[in-house]
Order: structure tokens, then sequence, then C-alpha cells
């Protein structure tokens, strides 16, 4: 089955609506790459499977 | 022994001098505020110089008013660091209207303490959402081995201070790579401790879940020498550790005899150019180390340290976003934009996987003292280079400087960078990783490798 690509231009639109962050046009197209971008460099942990115990840690202990 | 007020003198040489009289600390910081007078035009490492102050603390050095292991050493802070009386620009226009700062951060304190000597603030990428030291407010830190070079960020005025000579020592951050990346670039010792392990109080913050503080130096005697100077609890830093402070400088006499060391395989040897390998083969060579392991998930240790600082970057700096877009560096603002819209979820996964991949990597720290790896995956980059070939890909520059610094500074791992030189090329660093706390064992095997005479970090 093909992969849904979203729409990231739209994503980035109505998520700067949500978050009351105005995006001026000269900025949008890269705006718009670096979410595209985000989306490939997330991928490796997108598709990591977690049991559902494993909670993050309240504090960060090294 | 060299002379203490030549640039080629480290900051054990020049406390010796002043501690023993047979140097003023006053000459030292004359000489250094000569030797930055003639390297600014060049390097564009300082965005501030405290001439003034650091005088009149090396008269009271000299009238016997303060002692310390450091006594007469002059250096100089990224400029996220709090300097009283200036801004903390964070290398960012938007900051110079921001508070003057009312005292000095609290490791610019701790070096004072110790006899050290402020005389400046040092340039850095935006934010510090950087690998490269380029800025588009201040002009970009330039490498003292090839000025058309980058000298790698964001701590890139750190990088550029200490290989011109300019000072013996600078402090950076490193949040992702941010001091491992520019001391490979630049052919310097770096160190990056234990998350926790040095206060962060009165710096300004990037990502808190990653942000560590650190020395760059010309010796590994340098490194331990200011990060012991360093060490200690500090109430203004709710991630500061309790833990007693414990002297790395000592444990440099032990050699690395009873050291379990291993090279890092599979994530840490693709997307690397030969001259990366090359070191780390260099390195596990002089040290007999011929033992492989894989850190496992690292691929998605990177991926999930990209999503954190993503988002905290973002969330941090949305009301800026929102207020004043334009005064922001055109390569930070679109990329904190971004940032500040991806998904909470990506973020709350990535904190747990990280959960996970710090009990994983515990584990092999059962086996192994020290890991390996690459510092970059490649020298340095001609300044304004936007894309790279990285594994036969075409990457841009920027996000994939720190792909092997990302996925150790992820779960607060201690790494001391040592720099090999290559005479007719750039030099490369190598990342000498050890467990919690254990910033001992990588300082120890630096200090093997500066003795073997395999990792050195002479001035430019």
């Amino acid at each position: 089955m093909a992969e849904d690509k979203p729409d990231v231009g739209r994503l980035v639109d109505e998520a700067a609506k949500a978050l009351g962050l105005p995006i001026a046009d000269q900025y949008r197209a890269n705006v718009i790459v670096n979410y595209e971008r985000s989306l490939a460099i997330a991928r490796p942990l997108l598709e990591v499977d977690l049991d559902d115990e494993l909670t993050p840690a309240p504090v960060f202990r090294p | 022994m060299n002379d203490p007020l030549s640039k080629r003198a480290t900051a054990t040489e020049i406390a010796g001098a002043v501690m023993s009289g047979k140097a003023k600390a006053l000459a030292v910081v004359d000489a250094a505020l000569a030797r930055i007078k003639a390297a600014e035009p060049t390097f564009n490492a300082f965005t501030d110089i405290v001439a003034e102050r650091a005088r009149i603390r090396a008269v009271e050095i000299d009238r016997g008013l303060h002692r310390g292991p450091m006594l007469g050493v002059p250096f100089a802070v990224k400029n996220l660091f709090d300097i009283k009386g200036l801004p903390t620009l964070a290398g960012s226009k938007i900051n110079q209207d921001g508070p003057i700062a009312a005292r000095d951060g609290s490791l610019v304190r701790k070096l004072e303490a110790a006899g050290a000597i402020l005389v400046g603030g040092l340039n850095m990428g935006e934010y510090a959402y950087d690998f490269t030291g380029e800025n588009a407010h201040y002009g970009p830190s330039r490498n003292p081995r090839d000025p058309s070079r980058m000298t790698g960020g964001s701590s890139g005025g750190s990088g550029a201070a200490v290989a011109a000579g300019e000072v013996p020592i600078a402090l950076g951050s490193d949040t992702n790579g941010s001091i491992r990346v520019p001391a490979s670039l630049c052919g310097l010792f770096g160190l990056k401790p234990t998350y926790g392990r040095l206060s962060r109080a009165g710096t300004y913050p990037f990502v808190d879940a990653f942000d560590h503080l650190g020395p760059l130096a010309r010796s590994v005697d340098d490194l331990a020498l200011s990060f012991d100077a360093m060490q200690g609890w500090d109430p203004d830093d709710p991630v500061c550790t309790d833990r007693p402070a414990e002297p790395t400088l000592p444990a440099l006499l032990e050699g690395i005899n009873g050291l379990r060391i291993a090279i890092a395989g599979d994530y840490f040897e693709r997307g690397a150019q030969p001259e990366a390998l090359e070191a780390v083969a260099t390195v596990a060579k002089a040290l007999g180390a011929t033992r492989k392991i894989t850190i496992p998930e690292a691929a998605a240790a990177r991926s999930a340290a990209y999503v954190i600082t993503a988002i905290e970057g973002g969330q941090l700096h949305l009301p800026r976003l929102k207020s004043r877009p334009q005064d922001f560096d055109p390569d930070t603002r679109e990329r904190f934009m971004a940032g500040a819209l991806l998904p909470g979820a990506w973020y709350v996964k990535a904190q747990r996987f990280r959960r996970r991949y710090r009990a994983n990597v515990q584990k092999l720290f059962g086996e192994v003292d020290i890991i390996l790896a690459p510092a970059t995956p490649c020298t340095a980059p001609n300044l304004g280079q936007v894309m790279m070939t990285l594994g036969g890909a075409e990457l841009p520059v920027r996000a994939n400087l720190g792909l092997f610094t990302q996925p150790i500074s992820f779960i607060g791992l201690p790494v001391v960078v040592a720099p090999l030189q290559r005479p007719g090329g750039l030099p490369i660093g190598v990342q000498i990783i050890a467990n919690h706390y254990n910033e001992a064992a990588a300082l120890r095997v630096a200090r093997a490798l500066e003795k073997q005479g395999v990792a050195s970090a002479p001035p430019a």
C-alpha cells in the first residue's frame, strides 16, 4: 500500500494557527522544508516499538 | 616548557609560572590581550573583550590577593555564559536588548575562584542551534587551521580562540555536540562531562534535557585542571549532581592499564568520510583496542535527540518567534519555527525511548570501560557550505555534523575528544566515551594518546 504522505504545507499552516504563531510568507517555504526534514530524521524513532510499561523518567538521571 | 607569555603556553604551564613567581599575571593577561587584538580580524572568535576587568584581576593576583590551581590563566567563555555587566547574547541579536547580567555564570565564578582570569565572551551559533560556527549577526568564527573553513559549532568562537592560541582554555556548551564538533574541526581537546556534573546556572539555555557545559583546551592536563576546578554541587541548577567532586587530575598518572576499550561499530561506521574512520583506527591501534561493539538503536537515539531538541528549542523561543521573527538568524529561524510545530507525541516517545536506550548502553559498560567513535563525519567544511556527501548521500551540513555526537549526549555520557592533526590536511577528532561519572577514564585515555604523540593540539 502506498504511504499516505501528509500535506506538510497545510499541516504547517494549521499547526501554526493552533499555536498562534504567525509565519510570514517569506519564511513559510523554508519552515515546510525543515518540517519535511524533521519527518525524515524522526523516522527511526517513530519506527521503534515501546512497551507500555516504559514510561519517561520524571527526572532524568544519567 | 613553553614561555608562559607565548601562544603555545598551556594553562598548566601558565599557572605554574605565576604561582612560582616566574611570570606576573598582568604580563600573561597583557600578552593574551595583544594576541587577541592581532588574531581577531582573521578568526572572529570574540564578541566581547573585558580587558579592564582582566587587568584589575591580574593586578590583584600579582598583589597576592587570590590563589588557586589556575592562577593567572586567561580564559574566555561562549557568550551564552553570563558575564557581569553585559547582556547574555547566546549568539543572538535579540538578546542585545535583554537583561544585563547581574553576576557571572556559576562556572565563570568557579574558574576565577581557582585563580583564572576571564578575558572575554566568544562568538557562537545563534541560541546554540548550530553545528557550523556561522552567525548572521556577528559573522562566522573562522577555523585557525584554515580560515576559509568552518570552526564547527555552536561553540565556534571557543574553538577558534583556543586553536589560534588567543587563550589556553575556553568554555563552551554541548547539547548535541557543540563542544565536540568544534574540538574535532579545530583540532582541540574537548570535554563534555556527564549530564548534570557541572552547574549550568547563569547560562542561557537551549534544550534543558541535554544542555552540558565544558572546556576546550590544547592539553589533557588543562581539561582535567579546569574540570576539577568547576566540579561541585550548585543549588542554582536543579539538574546539578550532589555527588562529591572527584578530582581527575591525579588519575591522569594512572595510565590506561586495566581499561577495557572498544570501538563503536555499525551506526558509527556508516556515513563517515574515510578520514573519520581512519582517525578511529589510528587511535584504536595506539591503544591496542581491537574489540568492536554495537551501541544498540543508535540511529533511533540520534533521531530522538533531534526531536527533543527541535521541540524544546522551538518551544523555548516561541515568544520571540511570534514577536521578533525578523531579528533571528535566517539559519535558525525557520528551524525553530518548524520545531515549535512538531507533534507532542514525538517528544513523549523520544523521552520514553531514552529510558530504554540508556539502560541498554549502561549494560554495555558492564563489558567495556571506554567506547571509541568518530567525533565528526568529516573534517571542517568550507564556510557557507550547505550540503556535503556522506556515505554516498547528499546531506545538509547543519543537520549532519553532529551525526555521531548526538546519540551520546542524548543520555549524558561523558566524552573527551582527542584531536588528530593530519599533516597537509585538516584535523579531526575521536570521541572517547566513558560511563556516567567516569570522566577520569576518558581523560586517562586521551592522556595516553597525547603522550604517544597520536593526539595533539598545537596552536595554529
